[in-house]
């Protein structure tokens, strides 16, 4: 079944993410995509995560194809203007990639090349509002295609905004970007489970399925930077306590991930799990969580 | 107000080294206002030089005096028989009035003591803030007068992007999320609808941007 | 703002626009402050010929006016002017000769100060002046009414003698109107005449026993007789009746001529009191005892003499004429003080009977009716009065005001030319300062003239205030806010920046809907902080402008010939002449220029200095407490840093640049000079010179 139809047929779904590293060797990336490959519905491809020089989404997209795994081709406005957007989307359908993930992207400074030119000649909204153009067989300019894309577009949302405004704003883009053509959402990482209920309860009504971000927690350490440093990510001090008590973070880390999943079942429509180079250990989880 | 910044005085050294007859022109709109071209910015720059000239033998002269903008030829005509005595201008004015005074004298140097910034108002004594990028398509109708083209880090149209902790850009860590700013006014206003409108997508100008205005030439032509 | 008052700022401080003759008092503190005391008393003696007198005795209304007085208290201006007339330049003053002779005799009636004034500026204008004194000494009130304690003989002789020495006539014990008519002095070749003869005559009191009984004495009278050393007798004790200055005096003489106790009867409180408010707590604190709201009712007698005053107390009722709330009897409150003497002193008319058959009188208080007000025109041409003849009993200041009007309307009148017509504006109550500026603005305390203790001052009649130190008096002039002599806006230059409406600790300027900056001359204390921030040079201060300060660092460097160090020191600091003069003694490469204040001295200052050759540059400023703004001092280490990375670029080096604080007392403090000047031997010297 093919992720579209995996979607369509509203099974819970399961998504990994596997982010390309600087420089050419894929070796090990491959293996982990191989682990994983028959637990999960597909795998996100990232594009040049926080703004870090890597190698690109489009090319090791294209590898999974080839090995089976169908992937989440994920895009940002940061680093291409129109024409380069709307030219590597029409190269990716024809190396065979189908879904895509409109993102705005981090802006360079997060990065390794903080004086680059930022573009953001397109954000998610609109990057989400060109391709649903592309499908329909125009580019941007509204000249005709030869030859048709039919890509299925996903966004994100970030339900763990820190205040109501930001919540708000969230929730009305989130609006936005489903009228722009997004079928499906995925989520910065959950920890805290009530809150997340809350900001489904809110979306409910816009019928497009959320599938639930799940960052397995490596440490306490780790816990407390993203506490700091990444927005939306809040991640409650028990579960802190929990990863710090432990001899064993690896099971601990499983375990925690996989009491989230049991949870996220029955809130939204999949999960999908950033195991951070920890892929092999996405069976465990899933296994756990009975799926 | 254009505003702009002083250079340093170690790059201004570099700079006019070997320039010649020197004259350290300031500039009294914009660049004054900023502290950086106005007649007391100009005595200490030429005070500073000639020190400098003085230092490594160079007996030549240095001449000071200040127009109301270098960016008109109208006031730069005020000032031509001193340039022509000139080998070289240090221009106390930002871009728009360095390249004036080099169109306006193409056989002499015109050097740039300032580094031309942005667009922007003086927020406190001594800080000043960019408010405009002159992107040639206002919004600020629907942003409550907030421009997220200029004060969004990512210039984005249709929404924050998540990013912000505490109400805080994460790229401008001194900043304020411009969309929650545009939230909270439009929320004053009663306008909170104008967030949901239609997505945006911003037709950029082609560099050098010009405006023409036909009413006006053909007025002027008469 | 209101448009009459911003036309009178415009022209004069408060000060100024107070004082009866205009003195430019600022002026003269401003050179006290500055040490340079033979101007401060020029300033004052061009106008003033009575200088030591007014610095004793003035009541001195510019220190009502005083813009200071608001935020603590006023300057104290008369006490400057004792200071500035009474020092030892006062002699190198060169006095005006008098004009080329116009051959016209004028006579003067009358030697107070109405007619000394008078006398004083006819005889500069090259008329022949006589006065006529009807007593056997010159000097009316100022000699016969005000106690040695207050006006020491000596000076007031001095005083008078400088003018009799610009060639006045004097003929003393001459009674005009008895001796002499006043229509005769015109037989005597005199073409005009001015009557000045005061108000010499005690008010009664209008109470039972006063005629009747011995030991009842009018104040004039009785400081008459102290006053030429006759030793008039006293009672043990003594009540004085009446709430003026003359009451005072009365009370304090009657002391110093050992009565056991004095009391002081007024029917109004404390604060209508009209005596000066410093003389009312000298005579409190002296043991004179003063019985506020107090009315007397009878004077009682025993065997013919004073044995009691009858009084009833008083409460204050409606605001009367005047302004001041009448008294009224509380019912059933009658008391006696025991006393043996009763000296009457409440005001003073003019004892104008002997001329009442050649001049007009006023229907009340026989003062003498002016025909024309503006030129002290009599309804006898060619005779003027003023004075007391003509207000009733009022200031000295405002006697020599009359006296130096007069002059120029008689010259007028005998000249035959139309006299001037214009006439000085009401004098107006000085602004009140937004309580934000009175926030903001330093406070220093009103310096104090030092006092004789009390067992010492009723010994006899020795001076009681003393004057005031160099120090004191220069500290005291500090204090001055520099009314009307603050920034001012070249319209021409300003590019309405708003940064002087930024970095105004008082926010005196102000914009117009069209981007005009006006600065408020009334608020604008002059620190000079706009001027040196104002990115164009569009501002300057009216004290001290910036053209001067170029012009003394290029002084300063050409004229030192082995090291030149220009230091920068601060007014504002507690030095004097002798830290000055061992500076330039020990270190004769430091060329001094004062400041007011460090934030008067631009980047582009330090940077002049040392283009034109100087070796190092030393700012020494005051310490910030002593600054007319908390934060006035902070932009200066900002400006100083931006111009010693300009010298370390230049391979010129840094550390020839330095800012110090000055000690407790002196220029600079020893120790760390000592340190600068090693810095900049080792530096070698300025290598553009």
């Amino acid at each position: 079944m093919s992720f579209r139809e995996s979607l369509e047929s509203g099974k819970f779904l399961v998504t990994a993410e596997v982010g390309p590293g600087k420089g050419t060797d894929v070796e090990h990336l491959l293996k982990d995509a191989d682990i994983i490959k028959n637990r999960v519905d597909a795998v996100n491809v990232t594009d040049l995560q926080s703004s870090v020089m890597r190698l690109g989404s489009m090319a090791f997209s294209h590898l999974l194809t080839d090995m089976g795994i169908e992937p989440i081709f994920q895009m940002t406005g940061r680093d291409r203007n129109r024409l380069a957007l709307q030219s590597d989307l029409l190269s990716a359908w024809v190396l065979g990639i189908r879904n895509v993930l409109a993102l705005t992207g981090d802006h360079p400074t997060m990065g390794d090349h903080p004086h680059a030119k930022p573009v953001f000649d397109l954000d998610s909204v609109s990057l989400l509002e060109m391709i649903n153009k592309l499908n329909s067989g125009y580019d941007m300019a509204g000249n005709e295609l030869k030859g048709v894309p039919e890509f299925l577009p996903g966004a994100v949302v970030n339900p763990g905004a820190d205040n109501e405004a930001a919540l708000d704003l969230q929730i009305m883009k989130m609006e936005k970007k489903i009228e722009a053509g997004a079928k499906f959402f995925q989520t910065q990482a959950v920890y805290d489970i009530d809150l997340f209920e809350k900001f489904i309860k809110r979306v409910e009504g816009f019928k497009v399925p959320i599938i639930g971000g799940v960052i397995l927690l490596k440490s306490a350490g780790m816990a407390r930077f993203m506490n700091k440093n990444v927005a939306g990510v809040l991640v409650p001090t028990p579960l802190i306590k929990e990863m710090t008590d432990t001899k064993d973070k690896v099971k601990k880390s499983v375990e925690i991930a996989a009491r989230i999943v049991k949870r996220l079942k029955n809130l939204c429509q999949g999960v999908h799990i950033m195991a951070l180079g920890w892929e092999k250990t996405i069976p465990a989880v899933l296994d756990q969580a009975d799926i | 107000m254009i505003i702009v910044e002083p250079k340093s005085f170690e790059e201004i050294e570099q700079m006019t080294k070997g320039c010649g007859r020197l004259l350290v022109l300031g500039c009294e709109t914009c660049s004054a206002m900023c502290f950086a071209g106005g007649q007391r910015q100009v005595a200490e720059i030429a005070s500073s030089i000639r020190m400098s000239k003085k230092m490594s033998q160079d007996q030549t002269e240095v001449l000071d005096d200040t127009v109301a903008r270098q960016c008109e030829l109208e006031f730069l005509d005020h000032v031509k028989d001193k340039v022509a005595a000139c080998n070289t201008v240090l221009s106390l004015s930002c871009g728009a009035g360095v390249q004036t005074m080099a169109k306006m004298f193409p056989d002499r140097r015109i050097l740039p003591a300032v580094n031309t910034k942005f667009i922007g108002r003086a927020t406190k004594r001594g800080e000043w803030m960019e408010m405009c990028m002159a992107c040639g398509d206002c919004i600020l109708e629907r942003t409550a007068g907030i421009c997220p083209v200029t004060r969004c880090a990512k210039g984005l149209l249709n929404g924050p992007c998540g990013g912000a902790t505490g109400g805080i850009c994460e790229v401008s860590k001194d900043q304020p999320c411009v969309w929650q700013e545009i939230y909270h006014a439009l929320k004053r206003l009663n306008m909170l609808h104008y967030l949901k409108q239609k997505p945006q997508v911003k037709d950029w100008p082609v560099h050098p941007d010009k405006v023409v205005r036909k009413d006006l030439r053909e007025v002027g032509a008469t | 703002m209101d448009n009459t008052t911003h036309i009178e700022y415009q022209d004069f401080p408060p000060c100024q626009m107070a004082c009866p003759i205009l003195t430019d008092a600022r002026e003269y503190v401003q050179f006290i402050a500055e040490r340079r005391f033979e101007e401060a008393f020029a300033s004052i003696r061009k106008l003033n010929p009575l200088p030591r007198v007014c610095g004793r005795i003035c009541m001195h209304p510019c220190e009502i006016a005083c813009k200071r007085g608001q935020i603590e208290e006023p300057i104290s201006i008369a006490a400057l002017k004792r200071f500035a007339a009474d020092g030892p330049w006062a002699d190198h003053y060169k006095v005006a000769l008098p004009g080329k002779s116009t051959g016209y005799k004028v006579a003067v009636v009358g030697s107070g100060p109405a007619g000394l004034a008078a006398a004083h500026d006819l005889a500069l204008l090259g008329h022949h002046v006589t006065i006529f004194e009807a007593l056997p000494v010159l000097g009316g009130m100022l000699r016969t009414g005000i106690p040695a304690y207050r006006l020491p003989k000596d000076v007031l002789d001095e005083q008078i003698q400088t003018i009799l020495d610009l060639g006045v006539e004097v003929k003393t014990g001459v009674l005009i109107g008895e001796d002499i008519k006043l229509s005769n002095l015109f037989e005597h070749g005199y073409k005009a005449v001015f009557v000045a003869i005061g108000a010499h005559e005690d008010r009664k009191l209008g109470i039972a026993g006063e005629d009747e009984i011995e030991g009842v004495v009018s104040a004039v009278s009785f400081l008459r007789q102290v006053n030429q050393g006759e030793n008039p007798e006293i009672g043990k004790k003594v009540a004085v009746i009446g709430g003026g200055n003359t009451a005072i005096d009365s009370a304090r003489a009657t002391l110093r001529l050992c009565a056991d106790a004095v009391y002081i009867v007024y029917r109004r409180s404390r604060k209508e009191m009209p005596a000066e408010e410093e003389e009312i707590e000298e005579a409190a604190h002296e043991g004179i005892q003063l019985f506020y709201l107090t009315s007397p009712l009878e004077i009682i007698g025993q065997d013919g003499k004073v044995s009691a005053l009858k009084c009833i107390k008083n409460e204050l009722g409606e605001p009367d004429a005047s302004g001041r709330r009448s008294p009224k009897h509380v019912p059933g409150s009658e008391f006696a003080i025991d006393v043996d003497m009763v000296i009457a002193a409440i005001g003073q008319v003019p004892d104008s009977s002997l001329l009442a058959d050649e001049l007009e009188l006023t229907e009340r208080g026989n003062r003498i009716h002016l025909n024309v007000p503006n030129t002290l025109a009599t309804t006898l041409a060619g005779v003027f009065a003023g004075g007391d003849a003509v207000t009733g009993s009022a200031t000295a200041i405002e006697a020599i005001a009359a006296g130096k009007k007069v002059a120029i309307s008689i010259d007028c009148y005998l000249r035959e030319e139309s006299p001037p017509t214009a006439s000085r504006t009401e004098v107006v109550e000085t602004k009140k300062l937004p309580s934000g500026v009175v926030e903001k603005t330093q406070k220093f305390a009103r310096c104090h003239n030092i006092s004789l203790p009390i067992d010492e001052r009723l010994k006899g009649f020795d001076e009681v205030k003393s004057v005031f130190s160099e120090d004191l008096a220069v500290q005291e002039a500090l204090r001055c806010l520099h009314c009307g002599i603050g920034a001012s806006v070249s319209t021409e230059r300003c590019i309405s920046c708003l940064n002087c409406v930024q970095v105004c600790p008082v926010g005196a300027p102000a914009t117009t809907k069209m981007g005009e900056i006006n600065i408020d001359r009334f608020l604008c204390q002059a620190c000079g902080i706009c001027a040196l921030e104002c990115p164009v040079q569009a501002i300057d201060i009216g004290l001290h402008p910036r053209g001067e300060l170029g012009q003394q660092i290029k002084k300063a460097v050409s004229m030192s010939e082995d090291t030149a160090v220009v230091g920068f020191f601060d007014y504002q600091g507690s030095f004097g002449p002798d830290d000055v003069s061992s500076l330039k003694k020990q270190y004769p490469g430091i060329a001094p220029i004062m400041v007011f204040g460090l934030r008067r001295v631009d980047t582009s200052d330090v940077l002049n200095a040392f283009e034109a050759g100087a070796d190092a540059v030393l700012l020494a400023g005051c310490p910030s407490a002593r600054e007319p703004f908390a934060a006035a001092s902070s932009g200066v280490t900002q400006r100083m840093a931006q111009a010693k990375a300009v010298l370390d670029v230049l391979g010129l080096d840094g550390r020839r640049l330095q800012i110090f604080d000055m000690p407790e007392r002196g220029l600079v403090d020893e120790e760390h000079l000592t340190e600068f000047m090693h810095t900049i031997a080792d530096l070698g010297p300025n290598p553009l010179r």
